[in-house]
Order: C-alpha cells, then structure tokens, then sequence
C-alpha cells in the first residue's frame, strides 16, 4: 500500500514534467511567465505556510529574505560585463565583480544566505509573539531593503540590477516547487512537523510537553527564509531586472494573500491558491484598463484588480475563514476513499 | 530515596505572597496531594516545579539537581510530567497526533534525517508509534486515535491529557485538579486508573485535587494550603482530624454540631 502510493506520486510528478515540456514546446511567453510565477508563488507560499500556518508565528519579513536571496543569486549569476554596464556610478566590490557560478549554486547559496538571515532575525524576534511578532519581522524586512538601496559597491543601490541572465524557465520553476513541496510535506509530517504544530496550538502544553519552544520557532523560521530566499532567486532571474523597490511589503501581502486564501496550514491549499492568485492576477487586467458596457465607458483606473483582490480577500476573512482547504491536505488515501466506496455501492444494489 | 524536594520556596508577585516557604519531598512510589481553597496557590507552586514560574526565594531539586527556575521543557526533559487544571491538549490534532508530540523530546534525528526519512528516523518513529499506540490502549482511547482531540468527551480528554504527559517517560507526574469536572462514575475510575498507571510506570504521583473522596482514598499524604501558607502536612487521617485544616478549608464541622 504504501509502496502502492509511493509509485503514485512518481507517476504523477511524471505527468506534471511531461506538461511542463508540453508547455515549454507550445505556449507563448506571456503564458510561460504566468506558468513559471505560478510555480514561485507555490515555492514562497510554502515557505511562509511553514511560518505563518504550521507553526503559527505571525512573521511579515518574506519580502525581505527575498531579496536577500533574488540579490544573491542575480549577482552571482551575471557575466562580468553586464556587472561593468549596471555598476556604473560606483565600481562593484572587488571578488563579487569577477564571481560567478552555475544557476543551481548561485540559487542554493542565495537560499542558504536567505536562512542566514532568517536565523540572525528569528533569534531575537522570535520572543515576541502575535503581533508584536508581525511588527519586528516587518520592521526587518525594511531595514533589509534599505540597507540594500544603502549598499551601492554591491547592490547597485536604488538603480537596482538589470540584464540578470533569465535561467529561471518552467523546468527550474517547477522543479523547484515540486522538491519545495515534497521537502515541507514531509517535513511536516515528521515529528518535527508535529512539533511545530503543537507549538501553533498551544504554547504553553507543547513547552511542557518537553519541545523547546525557542529551538523550533527559529528553526522554522530559518527553514522559511531559506524556500523564501530560494524563490527570491527564481524570481529575480525570471524577470531579468530587479531593484530594492520591488521587495516592499505589497509582496509579503501578495504571499499572505495566497496563503489565507489556501488555508493556514494546508500545503495542497497554498498550491491551489498559488494557481488562482497568479492566474487571476493576469486575468483581471481587464478591470485596470477602460470598460465600455453598452453606452458606458469607465474609464480605466489602474489598481482596480487590488481592489477587487482585497475584496476577495474579505470575503473569505469573513465567510471561509480556514481558507480553501483549512488544515486539510490532498492524500492519496482520501482519493482512494472517494472512488473506491463507489463499486461497493454498485454491487449493494445488486443484490 | 527522595525524588523531588522543594525547600522553604516563596513566590512572591510584587506586593503579594502568592506561596510561602513551600516544603515537599516526594518519594519513589508516593501519592502526595495538595489541598487549599480556591486562590491558596496551589497552581503556582505547580508552576514552580514545572519552571512556568522562577521561585522567588528557595530551591526545588530532582534527583539531586537543582532545576530551580529552569526552562520547562529542560524539566520535562529530566522527568516531570504535568496535565493543566483547565485542560490544555492540542485540539485540532488528532488524539495519536497529541500522544506522537510528547514523544518529539526524546527524538535523537535531527530534522534533515526526519525530512529525508533516514533508516535512524524511520526507525525512532516506528518505536514511538507503537509506545504511543500502546498507551492509549492503555487509557482506552485506542479506537479514537484518529479523532480530533476536541472531539472527545471530558473525562476522556482528561485521560488523553494524562496519556500524553505519560508519553514523555516520567519519573513524576504532576495533576492539576484531574477530576474537575467529573460524575461520580468518572471519579472511581479515574481513581483507579491513577493506581494503575502509578504501579505500571512506576511513578511518583503529586496531584492538586478539590474531590475529597478522591483525595482521602488514594493519598499517602497531603498537605493543605491556606493563603499561600502551608498550614497542615500528614496522613489522610491526620488531615482529617487536623482543627485548623477544618477551620480554615473544610468549615463544614459547624453545620453538623
């Protein structure tokens, strides 16, 4: 049975990679943008679920240890001369001017920095609690960002980095997210996981219970930074160009949004709502520009899409407040129920 | 051979004494009660000895350690259990799920051979699956273990509660008040079952407890609380017959003369 299910979830990862190719071989590039944020955004909403809804520590610092890891990964990614024509006011430090390495490295230590970070912050954020919490972690991202608009010798500062080698394609994106999920799934069904989850429900119960309360928030929050810091860096080599402006808190508020629409707590939820998010995004462009309803012309108000969005968000604040999924998740087992009760019903009105 | 000894402790929360010069010591095998009306501290002096709270003044030891003001789960670690007076379990979890957590502090894996499921983890979480299942065999909640925690009955949730403290391996048990709440029928078994487990896991037993039917019959000794004030120790019997103990707690003496 469970080699039974085993063998399931290769064959599907199988299915999803031969509709990655399918993809890459046939759709056009806006679709393949779309596609490839959905992946990231799958890849950053786990990362903040694993703060946010498993463990339940209202962190808001995802912007920030996205930089950290976008900014890691695109500077040591880019050929020297691009990094000649993008410093231009100041020199670029000297080792980072003429350092470079594989996109798969550059992505891992853009990661490992991201968690560095995560750590240094966690460590005495982590005291605080609720919204205490929120405020410190939010406070840092910004201080993250400034103090890179503040860096000119290895940032570039406010001009940001532009030429940024796009190596972030659907096999990466995807790739990525599909270990992303396979990592924190089983993370979360480890006794770690459960620990966490004790630490969500009560404190108090799951200090005395023996689990070191301090130990496993930092090291969910650092495990956090890392995935965050790792799409940070798809992200950045996705788009080619990016700058201190883009990791302001409206991101973590896009990530927050993804994962309250999923469900605190539910992996297959963050997934779903990745998908929807992204998808809707690019779908209701059409709410940004004029509309004509007949007669009527509305004139086109740029933000419109936000507005519907946290109109949304509202919505299931108030009426499904578990999200999509709660604290559910997609099991193999769960789908065997659904179908496999159905013969047996058959073959009861047989007789 | 004493375990815990708890030596002339004081909490004291700015202007108040909430304990004074609390003594206990807690033999192998013992049941020993706390008593006192509502407000004499006896949750604070529970919280002393679990770390929730640092003791102003005095020093509690365990096995000969000093833990006095350590980290709770530092103390959980060397061998006290606790349940809560209102009950404290991980309610959307399911009840297998709340006694697997209080096994997590005994896990040697560190999380990346949890994550990746390496031969050492795999093999912790079948040993603390099958001891988990096998306590609630034990407290009876085998054929529950996938309902929510919430989900239970009130005598079983405290049962569950006791499960889950019994699951981290202690040498002593501490219940707050662990037959609040319960009928009669709830209260003899919950008796028994406290004998039960105390001659399984061969535990030392310290329990606050208002239901003087459960607190006579199975106590060693007790001492009685007033005001933070220790104002009577002994045997069942002796408490009984104790003039300031029916003063001060028991007052009930008038209405019948």
């Amino acid at each position: 049975m469970k080699q039974k299910k085993t063998l399931l979830t290769v064959i599907s990862i199988i299915v999803l990679f031969i509709g990655v190719y399918f993809a890459d071989q046939n759709l056009d590039a806006y679709k393949t943008r779309i596609l490839n944020l959905c992946a990231i955004y799958v890849v950053l909403g786990l990362s903040m679920n694993l703060i946010n809804g498993f463990t339940g520590l209202f962190s808001l610092g995802h912007a920030g240890f996205m930089a950290v890891g976008a900014y890691t990964t695109a500077i040591l990614t880019m050929p020297d001369a691009v990094k000649g024509q993008n410093f231009f006011m100041v020199p670029m430090m000297k080792p980072l001017d003429t350092m470079h390495m594989p996109f798969f490295f550059a992505l891992l230590i853009g990661g490992i920095l991201a968690g560095v970070v995560g750590y240094l912050i966690g460590a005495p954020a982590l005291r605080l609690r609720g919204d205490y919490l929120a405020i410190a972690t939010l406070g840092f991202a910004e201080i993250i960002r400034v103090i890179f608009t503040n860096m000119q010798t290895i940032t570039n500062g406010a001009l940001g980095l532009k030429g940024i080698p796009e190596s972030s394609n659907l096999w990466w994106t995807f790739g990525v997210a599909v270990v992303t999920v396979l990592f924190i799934g089983s993370l979360i069904n480890s006794s770690y996981g459960r620990a966490f989850k004790a630490i969500r429900e009560d404190e108090i119960a799951a200090e005395s219970m023996g689990i070191s309360l301090f130990k496993h928030k930092v090291l969910a929050f650092t495990i956090g930074a890392f995935f965050a810091g790792i799409g940070g860096g798809l992200l950045g080599n996705l788009l080619g160009t990016i700058d201190p402006l883009m990791f302001r808190f409206f991101l973590t508020f896009n990530i927050l949004l993804i994962i309250i629409l999923g469900g605190m707590g539910s992996i297959t939820g963050t997934i779903i709502s990745a998908f929807i998010i992204t998808i809707a995004g690019e779908a209701l462009r059409f709410l940004d520009e004029s509309i004509t309803i007949g007669n009527f012309v509305i004139p086109g108000i740029s933000g419109m899409r936000m507005v519907v969005f946290s109109a949304l968000l509202m919505i299931v604040v108030l009426f499904f407040n578990h999200g999509i999924m709660g604290t559910n998740e997609f099991t193999w087992d769960k789908l065997f129920n659904k179908f496999g009760r159905k013969p047996l019903v058959k073959g009861g009105n047989k007789q | 051979m004493t375990l815990l000894e708890v030596k002339n402790v004081s909490m004291i929360f700015g202007g108040l004494t909430a304990v004074k010069d609390f003594n206990l010591t807690l033999s192998k095998g013992e049941i020993v009660a706390l008593i006192g009306p509502n407000g004499a501290g006896k949750t604070t002096a529970f919280n002393m000895i679990t770390g929730v709270y640092k003791p102003s003044i005095g020093q509690i030891s365990f096995k000969g350690n000093d833990i006095t003001g350590c980290r709770p789960d530092l103390i959980t670690k060397q061998g006290i259990a606790r349940t809560f007076q209102n009950i404290r379990l991980f309610k959307d979890l399911t009840v297998l799920d709340n006694v697997l957590i209080a096994n997590h502090l005994h896990l040697k894996s560190n999380f990346l051979e949890a994550t990746l499921k390496l031969p050492r983890y795999r093999r912790e979480e079948k040993e603390i699956r099958e001891k988990s299942l096998g306590l609630l065999e034990k407290v009876g909640l085998v054929n529950a273990q996938s309902e929510k925690a919430s989900s239970l009955p009130y005598g079983m949730q405290r049962r569950l509660e006791i499960a889950r403290a019994l699951a981290t391996n202690p040498e002593v048990l501490l219940l707050d008040e662990p037959a609040a709440g319960m009928n009669p029928k709830e209260t003899d078994d919950l008796t028994e079952f406290i004998y039960q487990i105390r001659d399984e896991f061969q535990l030392s037993i310290f329990m606050i407890e208002h239901h003087m039917q459960v607190v006579m019959g199975i106590s060693d000794r007790i001492t009685v609380f007033d005001h933070g004030v220790t104002i009577a120790e002994g045997t069942p019997y002796e408490i009984q017959n104790n003039q300031k103990v029916i003063e001060a707690y028991l007052g009930v003496a008038e209405d019948y003369a």
